[in-house]
């Protein structure tokens, strides 16, 4: 493990560590099961709707609610060990060994931020929980260098893979992102057959419009997915950015109505299996 | 099915009769009078027989009272009365002549015998009545006792006949186009009047009618004044007669959740005299030969106690490790509307306590509970007593003095060791004073004796010697999460780091830490129960162990055992409110933690590690019963979601959780947690690639969230 733990990592921080924003136990909506999920601070897109607004700068920030009389900090380097650590406390909860078929069981999520910019690292997280039997999710944007999935190929037990816009243009100014590079990352695991949901967030004004739905799923089924989640925007995001004070451009808009989310499922249960979460 | 839909859907007309309120007070001394002058106008009768004498005319004076949609009929309506003066004076001479216990020296909180009453029946029972007097001829003491019960019985089947008397003369008000009759329905009221009929005959032959059984005697008890009577294990002692009646086709799920859910709405009758009760019912579990007993009732009365949707009926679920997931899911179905029952109870846990106490292995079996949590042994022993100890109060002694010369912290441990032993003696010895009753023999409960195995057949008061089993005494151990994060803060700060010396801490908890403002924020950075960090945790195993075994050494007046318990209710406030600042940081006054659970805001690791933490104590220790409370946003409880906090629940139990309560944040939670948010430090909401804590949230996405809420309720 020290080996490959010592590869440079790629956020070019200290190369045998995790830039880790926060771990969340019981987490319920990022994978199967009870999963535990470790979010890694720093991220190269900088979509206006971000609910973790904590996660994009690699740097430590501290939130501080004063309403709550709350202060939270976000953003520590830790050892893959002490991480691993972490996540095998929960060991019992992610159902290994009780006839849970492996698709099912809990176990890691790495999300963000980017958790791919951390690649090298992270992967020998994945790999050192996936000799204890631990499986893990990856929850990434896709946007970053083929090299940085390379290392987790076959040793995940899903990518949940964003795909916010099909317009390339939307993707660069709103994102950041070069959507051409997302698509060839996309098209490139699901021809790998690694196990991948596509995952949607439905954000008012952006992508929830007819056309909007037909440009993502033409090129979702050029790719070859097979099934996409749809996540509905929230503003739950709202009270860091201002505990950040940072302003958020969507702190007034309100989650997208059932017509609004039954509309898109509709159009893309004609393509896809399609669930909202 | 007997019924048409509509006759049997009752709930929601229960609940709108509830709305008419009774005027007057309840007065159960009032009806008693009667009785108790009858007796004195014969200065031979016995104590005991004029207390029975009371007892009839305070269960056949008030009169019948059937709702328009009653299925199951008693109701404490008649009991509220306008005394006048005389009355008043009459009532109180004889109260002061014939005290009744109370709490502390067990006259409520107690799981009548509803099984043999079910099996044997009301004239049955007389029968066993005349048997053990003549097994007794020659003891007068016990036959004049076998009198008083059979009095109470008698007086029981009273009531049956006055209630098909009422049927009758509403049936006939139906007829008659009788203004007084209008609304009710003719099916229900020859129902109740054929189940109250056959009751004054022999044993219910009907589901329907074992259950009318059951539910008089629990509005006689009602009657007597008596709180938190417990229905025990209704999906057992009941499901013979449901089972015959489903092979004959006479009913089905429907109807019997239906009947159910008709009795257990007027268990929140008691709201009329202020305040609900705490009637508890335990489902699941296994039965007295060891086998799995979920059965299709199990699931009728969990339904029932849902449509109900009212405090009062306060459900128990047994869960044992082979109690079908698809049970554990109903539950969380059912927790999930925001009713916050059943609570879950790891039957092996249970067990393993009541064991230890020399029970036999099937009565163990078939224990239910009391009250909120305590585990009772179902008729077969006198009611329960408990008292609240406070251990974090002998803590703060070792700061009155403090002695800069302890060593370590295994010195410091023997110190609070020696306090807590003789803590326990004064807690046992008061509470032995307050359950001592001097004369026992003048404060007879002979009703309640009819429903205790083996009062009849010993020709005893259940109070003295009548009952199998001896009383028990719990004693509900206040603070385990304020207690270990104490003692974690003193390890770390004096011992470990000697950042402080012990006169200095006991100087900056007299002055509540106002001066102290860095000790303070490294008291509250020690740290904490419910993170699964061992350097805590310890304590809280510790305490389990160690005082539960100094309880163990002790014995009640008639040699039962004091079992422990860590339970709170909202005792946890008042234990606070009367305490200074302690060693945790946490400030005088401030409530304890509660129960089981570690201190409110302090585990912050989210629920595994909670879980992971509570689970380390050996809860065999604790034979009343431990309560862990949970929230969860409605969001957790939906298809799909629910299967994870079923995982969450099967491997605290797995690794020896006692208990957990699961609470679906209502609306109103959510409401009051904008308004008040220091009350919900670790309220989370749960989405996708997010978590937060609820008060963190900006007021509209709180808004979001209320509005999220109100569609995802089941």
């Amino acid at each position: 493990m020290a080996a490959e733990a010592s590869k440079r990592g790629p956020d070019g921080g200290a190369n045998d560590l995790l830039n880790v924003s926060c771990v969340q136990h019981f987490s319920t909506g990022d994978g199967p099961g009870i999963r535990t999920t470790v979010f890694l601070k720093g991220c190269n897109l900088h979509c206006p709707w971000c609910h973790n607004p904590e996660n994009i700068s690699p740097l430590p920030q501290t939130l501080v609610y004063p309403q709550a009389d709350k202060r939270v900090s976000y953003g520590r380097r830790r050892s893959v060990d002490d991480v691993a650590a972490e996540v095998l406390e929960d060991l019992e909860f992610y159902g290994l060994n009780d006839g849970t078929p492996a698709a099912q069981r809990g176990g890691l999520t790495l999300s963000g931020g980017e958790p791919l910019l951390q690649s090298a690292v992270a992967a020998v997280l994945v790999r050192t929980l996936e000799a204890r039997g631990v499986p893990a999710v990856i929850d990434t944007a896709g946007c970053v260098r083929w090299q940085y999935f390379e290392p987790f190929l076959g040793h995940v037990q899903a990518f949940y893979f964003d795909y916010k816009t099909g317009d390339e243009q939307r993707c660069r100014e709103l994102l950041g992102g070069d959507l051409s590079l997302i698509r060839d990352n996309l098209t490139r695991l699901l021809a790998a057959g690694e196990p991948v949901r596509v995952r949607i967030p439905l954000i008012p004004g952006v992508n929830t419009d007819i056309a909007a739905i037909e440009q993502i799923c033409a090129q979702l089924t050029a790719a070859g997915a097979g099934s996409v989640d749809l996540l509905p925007f929230h503003r739950l995001g709202s009270g860091k950015y201002a505990a950040l004070g940072i302003d958020y451009a969507y702190k007034n808009t309100p989650p997208p109505g059932a017509d609004v989310i039954d509309a898109a499922r509709k159009k893309y249960e004609q393509y896809f299996d399609c669930r909202v979460e | 099915m007997l019924f048409s839909s509509q006759q049997i859907d009752t709930t929601a007309g229960l609940k709108a009769e509830f709305k008419n309120k009774p005027d007057g007070q309840f007065r159960p001394d009032i009806f008693r009078v009667s009785g108790y002058e009858k007796g004195a106008a014969d200065p031979a009768l016995s104590t005991t027989v004029r207390r029975a004498l009371a007892i009839r005319s305070l269960f056949t004076e008030p009169g019948a009272y059937i709702y328009k949609n009653d299925l199951i009929a008693g109701s404490i309506r008649p009991m509220f009365v306008v005394p006048d003066d005389a009355q008043n004076a009459a009532a109180a001479k004889y109260a002061a002549e014939f005290p009744e216990r109370w709490f502390a020296n067990n006259s409520d909180h107690y799981a009548p015998d509803y099984r043999t009453a079910v099996e044997t029946g009301i004239p049955g029972l007389l029968q066993k009545i005349n048997e053990s007097k003549q097994t007794h001829q020659n003891e007068p003491q016990k036959v004049d006792f076998l009198d008083s019960m059979a009095i109470t019985l008698e007086a029981l089947i009273e009531k049956f006949r006055q209630y098909a008397a009422k049927t009758d003369e509403l049936l006939r008000g139906l007829r008659n186009g009788d203004p007084a009759a209008e609304g009710y329905d003719k099916g229900r009221l020859e129902f109740i009047k054929a189940n109250c009929e056959a009751l004054t005959r022999g044993a219910p032959q009907t589901f329907a009618q074992g259950l009318q059984l059951v539910w008089m005697l629990h509005h006689c008890f009602v009657c007597e004044g008596r709180y938190a009577m417990a229905l025990g294990r209704i999906d057992q002692y009941l499901y013979p007669l449901f089972r015959a009646d489903l092979n004959r086709g006479q009913t089905t799920d429907t109807e019997a959740e239906a009947l159910l859910a008709n009795a257990f709405a007027k268990i929140c009758e008691t709201r009329f005299r202020g305040g609900d009760d705490v009637v508890n019912i335990c489902i699941g579990g296994v039965d007295t030969d060891g086998a799995l007993a979920v059965n299709e009732l199990s699931y009728c009365t969990l339904r029932a106690v849902r449509d109900v949707n009212m405090p009062g009926p306060n459900l128990s679920a047994r869960i044992a490790p082979g109690t079908p997931d698809a049970f554990l899911d109903e539950c969380l179905k059912v927790i999930g509307t925001g009713l916050g029952y059943p609570a879950l109870m790891n039957d092996a846990v249970n067990m393993a306590a009541l064991r230890r106490y020399g029970y036999a292995e099937e009565d163990v079996r078939n224990y239910c509970m009391v009250g909120c949590i305590e585990n009772f042994m179902q008729g077969q022993q006198p009611p329960w007593s408990d008292g609240r100890f406070d251990p974090i109060n002998y803590l703060e002694k070792l700061f009155l003095e403090p002695d800069d010369d302890i060593a370590d912290m295994a010195e410091f441990m023997k110190r609070y060791e020696k306090q807590l032993e003789k803590a326990v003696e004064d807690y046992v010895n008061a509470t032995r004073a307050a359950a001592f009753v001097p004369d026992p023999e003048n404060q007879t409960m002979p009703f309640m004796s009819c429903f205790c195995q083996d009062c009849i057949d010993r020709g005893l008061d259940i109070n003295m010697g009548g009952a199998k089993y001896p009383s028990v005494h719990g004693a509900a151990l206040m603070g385990v999460g304020t207690v270990s994060d104490s003692l974690a803060a003193i390890e770390k700060l004096v011992f470990e780091e000697k950042a402080v010396t012990l006169s200095e801490f006991a100087a900056a908890l007299k002055d509540n830490y106002e001066h102290y403002p860095e000790l303070r924020a490294k008291a509250l950075a020690a740290p904490k129960y419910g993170n699964n960090d061992p350097f805590v945790d310890k304590y809280a195993v510790w305490y389990t162990q160690y005082i539960s075994d100094l309880f163990r050494n002790y014995r009640t007046n008639d040699g039962g055992g004091y079992y422990t318990a860590m339970a709170a209710n909202i005792s946890n406030i008042y234990a606070g409110a009367g305490l200074g600042a302690t060693p945790d940081g946490r400030l005088a006054g401030r409530p304890l933690s509660d129960a089981a659970s570690p201190t409110y805001g302090c585990d912050t690791r989210g629920v595994t590690s909670t879980l992971l933490s509570v689970s380390k104590p050996d809860y065999s220790n604790c034979a009343c019963g431990t309560v862990v409370n949970q929230k969860f946003t409605p969001s957790a409880f939906v298809d799909g979601k629910r299967e994870k906090l079923l995982k969450l629940i099967r491997v605290y139990f797995e690794r020896g959780g006692q208990e957990i309560q699961i609470n679906s944040t209502s609306r109103e939670t959510l409401k009051d947690a904008m308004e008040h948010p220091e009350n919900y430090p670790s309220l989370v909401v749960r989405v996708s690639g997010f978590s937060a804590l609820y008060v963190t949230l900006a007021r509209e996405v709180q808004e979001d969230i209320l509005s999220r809420t109100q569609h995802e309720e089941l």
